[in-house]
């Protein structure tokens, strides 16, 4: 019998009508290092929310050690002997090492007071049980970012957990750090536990798991023993078949470029690599590039940089030939620019406010008469958003009734009645139905035949090989490869460049390392 | 309006009236209990600021700073930035207004009145709009900021108010009268309720109009619910973090202006006697609608007035007042803020 199993999980978000996780079937066997593969919104952050508590199922079972449980939040969890080192920290940076573990289960003296003695003690013991080398008595916010990490995974095993997950572990470490934690790892199946990992790097999947499974879309799409397969055929699963969007890319001709980045990095104190790196591009008139990538790799990054929410450390940004590197969103949308973020129900969209107020929150500035809004025109100005856009919705509604995929008709009937010539979408489709995504395709194709410049930042790989002229590829921070889209271009060729099995950028700068050697 | 909104509406309602009632209940009892004449002192103190022309008008005077703060304390809140200062840009009104008409007694009314007013509103908008500022170029909380500051501000005018300008021909601690000419006209003796109540109502209006219809008031209401959509869209979030709390402060200081031109002529020590805080429970109340805030000061004032009419006319002590008062605060206050929990949850998980 199988320690951990997890038969038919299924979570819908009701908000985003994103079907999260779809009849998941997951087994993980005692003392194992079982991966869980995916790209982002593949579903597996759910399936371990679920797991740990922080989420409850629509309808599936959990056996554990073979018996049925019905884990109600983390605590529960805990006792269970579950634990999960979260992608982001969940530590006290005042508090110290022995404090920060102990937290909610802290032993007791005389029932009043925390014994803090003992505490250190048992914090101790268990560092040095699993050889970890931190002080207990340390404030946190001394220790590097991998230290923090083995806080947590100490507190988990101070929690005697025998289930232990993590999430995206080594996103946030220096190669040293990874080196040291799957050391760690190691002990611990040693030790007789079992280690979910969550991740989408192949290598760490081959390197470190018994057995991996690889999900897609919400659902279970292989499970294979580790030792069977390759990074190819992981890859090959991940990203899946090619399908192809009805839709008509007819030909076009390119203009003047209307966006441009020079350049451009950030980079963040305190961590060794950048979030962008170099990151230099352009769009012309009548184009569409699409940049894919795997969450964490600059996506992101480049969006915030477009909209002007971020400042670079160094680079140029160039539109409509003005150079408007660190201007603020509203200098922006002066200058022309239309924008589709990502984040459509915090950064796209007020759910609170009216259809209207959505509406008109970018132009504004036109519906005044004597600086008090003209509500007649606001009103006609909507209704023919709304009508124009086939939005389900009154003009008068609050925004946060409307389904996800009239939020989004909602965000792009706005960014497109300000008739720029240059429209950034990142993650345009995300969550949304096929009748929805149809619409949002044809949109930007309509936009490429008049002329427009249109970057689309996606890490949908369809959508990126139906619709865009040139393909960029992050990788890392950096692009990694710049593929016209012909006929012969295809998932698996993309998919390799986004896990980084495939870098033409590297090609130059070792080249040059070998002539100074 | 849809279904939703009505429904939304009739709920908070009757768990208002619910939450009135029992507070309601809980003062019968504590009168039932404390009182030798529990009948009389009921009466005085739910009916009685009803039954006398002077009560009635007192009542209605009490509620015209409150109106004030209120308004204040609701542009705020509708913006996101949490003015706790109040109290102590009231009292800085009040003193600002108090030295400008000293300064000049023999000027015509209305130029000492207008003089007074708009210092008032400079000294209090800009000690508000100062802990705005704090928070857009260092981050700072608002809610510290101004609470800090006020606390200081209030000590300093405690300082003026029984030192320098001290009126060494009054036993009190208070400063000089200001000159007749100041001094709004009285409307319903031998009460005290003077001409400001007309500002107070017809500032409620236009805040209410500001708010909805003005330019200003769409970007600061975007900006209250949605920041990072409001940054997103282009508006300059970073100078609405700073104006709502000024404006917010002008209200404050208008407050303490009023009330001493109107009601108490010089600025004793303390003078603004909690209407700062008071004006935080009038919106919460009022949820920061500010038509709304106008029955909110008005219930507020009936409580205060009752329980000075029964203090005044049967066995209700000072404290069995207060006390009675305080539950009624209390009830109603959490009624409001649990209101604001929810929504604020709601917003989170959406």
């Amino acid at each position: 019998m199988a320690y951990l199993e997890m038969q038919g999980i299924t979570k819908l978000y009701p908000t985003s009508g994103v079907l999260a996780n779809d009849a998941v079937d997951l087994t993980v066997e005692k003392n194992e290092i079982h991966a869980i593969i995916g790209e982002n919104g593949a579903g597996k952050s759910t399936l371990m929310k679920l797991l740990y508590g922080l989420e409850h199922p629509d309808s599936g079972v959990v056996l554990f050690r073979g018996e049925p449980v019905k884990i109600k939040d983390p605590l529960a969890a805990n006792r269970l002997g579950i634990g999960m080192v979260h992608q982001h920290f969940k530590l006290v940076p005042d508090f110290t090492v022995a404090e920060n573990v102990v937290l909610a289960s802290e032993p007791m003296k005389q029932g009043l007071f925390i014994d803090r003695q003992t505490a250190v003690r048992d914090v101790g013991k268990v560092i040095e049980e699993h050889g970890f080398s931190i002080d207990p008595k340390k404030k946190l916010q001394s220790l590097t970012v991998g230290q923090m990490q083995q806080v947590e995974i100490v507190k988990m095993l101070y929690r005697n957990a025998e289930l232990l997950i993590l999430d995206e572990p080594t996103s946030v470490l220096t190669e040293q750090e990874i080196e040291r934690l799957f050391e760690t790892l190691r002990g611990l199946i040693e030790r007789g536990r079992t280690i979910i990992l969550i991740t989408h790097k192949l290598e760490e999947v081959m390197r470190m798991s018994d057995r991996v499974t690889v999900m897609r879309g919400g659902k279970v799409v292989a499970v294979r023993e580790t030792n069977d397969v390759d990074k190819r055929e992981l890859s090959r699963l991940m990203v899946g078949k090619d399908i192809l969007l009805e839709v008509d890319r007819g030909p076009t001709t390119f203009g003047e470029p209307l966006l441009e980045l020079r350049d451009i990095s950030i980079s963040v104190r305190g961590q060794e690599r950048p979030l962008l790196d170099r990151v230099s591009f352009q769009v012309r008139g009548g184009e569409i590039v699409g940049i894919a990538g795997v969450g964490g790799n600059g996506l992101a990054e480049i969006e915030d940089v477009i909209g002007g929410l971020r400042r670079t450390t160094s680079g140029k940004v160039i539109l409509h030939g003005e150079d408007v590197t660190c201007l603020s969103p509203g200098q922006l949308r002066e200058v022309g620019l239309a924008y589709v973020p990502a984040d459509r129900l915090k950064r796209g969209a007020s759910l609170p406010t009216s259809v209207r107020e959505n509406c008109i929150v970018t132009k504004h500035h036109d519906f005044l008469a004597a600086g008090v809004l003209k509500r007649r025109s606001i009103r006609e100005f909507t209704r023919r958003l709304i009508e124009h856009f086939s939005i389900d919705a009154g003009e008068g509604m609050q925004a946060g009734n409307l389904s996800g995929g009239n939020i989004q008709k909602m965000i792009l009937a706005r960014e497109l009645a300000s008739e720029t010539d240059f429209i950034l979408f990142s993650e345009p489709t995300w969550g949304l139905d096929i009748a929805s995504s149809q619409f949002v395709y044809e949109r930007m194709l309509e936009l490429r035949e008049r002329g427009a410049g249109v970057l689309l930042i996606s890490s949908n790989l369809d959508e990126i090989l139906g619709l865009a002229d040139t393909v960029l590829v992050m990788y890392r921070g950096r692009i990694v490869g710049r593929l016209d889209n012909t006929k012969t271009l295809n998932k698996q060729t993309i998919g390799e460049y986004m896990l980084g099995l495939r870098d033409d950028s590297q090609s130059e700068p070792v080249v040059a390392e070998v002539q100074h050697g | 309006m849809d279904k939703r909104k009505v429904a939304n509406l009739l709920s908070s309602a009757t768990g208002l009236a619910l939450t009135i009632g029992i507070a309601f209940a809980i003062v019968i009892l504590l009168i039932l209990i404390l009182s030798e004449e529990p009948g009389r002192a009921m009466y005085f103190f739910f009916i009685g600021p009803f039954t006398k022309a002077f009560y009635f008008g007192n009542m209605l005077n009490q509620a015209i700073p409150l109106i004030f703060t209120g308004l204040g304390i609701a542009v705020a809140f509708r913006s996101s930035t949490f003015n706790l200062g109040g109290e102590g840009q009231a009292y800085a009104g009040a003193l600002a207004t108090t030295v400008i008409l000293l300064a000049m007694p023999s000027a015509p009314g209305i130029v000492g009145i207008l003089a007074a007013i708009i210092g008032a509103v400079l000294i209090s908008a800009f000690l508000a709009g100062l802990s705005g500022f704090f928070n857009m170029r260092w981050g700072t909380d608002t809610l510290i900021s101004s609470w800090l500051l006020s606390a200081a501000v209030i000590l300093i005018a405690d300082y003026f108010v029984t030192g320098p300008l001290d009126d060494p021909a009054s036993s009190m601690m208070t400063t000089a009268k200001i000159a007749e000419q100041f001094r709004f006209l009285r409307i319903y003796l031998p009460s005290k309720l003077d001409v400001s109540i007309f500002l107070a109502v017809a500032l409620a209006f236009g805040t209410y109009f500001f708010m909805q219809r003005t330019h200003w008031g769409y970007e600061m209401r975007m900006c209250g619910v949605n920041r990072e959509f409001s940054r997103y869209a282009g508006i300059h979030v970073g100078k609405y973090l700073v104006i709502p709390m000024a404006i917010s402060g002008a209200f404050h200081g208008l407050a303490g202006s009023m009330t001493l031109m109107g009601t108490h002529y010089r600025c004793l020590k303390g003078v603004t006697m909690g209407i700062g805080w008071n004006g935080i429970a009038v919106a919460l109340i009022a949820k920061n609608n500010p038509i709304a805030v106008i029955p909110a000061a008005l219930f507020f004032a009936y409580l205060n007035q009752g329980a000075q009419v029964a203090m005044l006319r049967s066995d209700v002590t000072w404290e069995l007042a207060k006390i009675g008062q305080a539950v009624i605060f209390f009830l109603v206050t959490a009624q409001a803020l649990y209101g604001l929990y929810k929504s604020r949850k709601k917003k989170v998980s959406t």
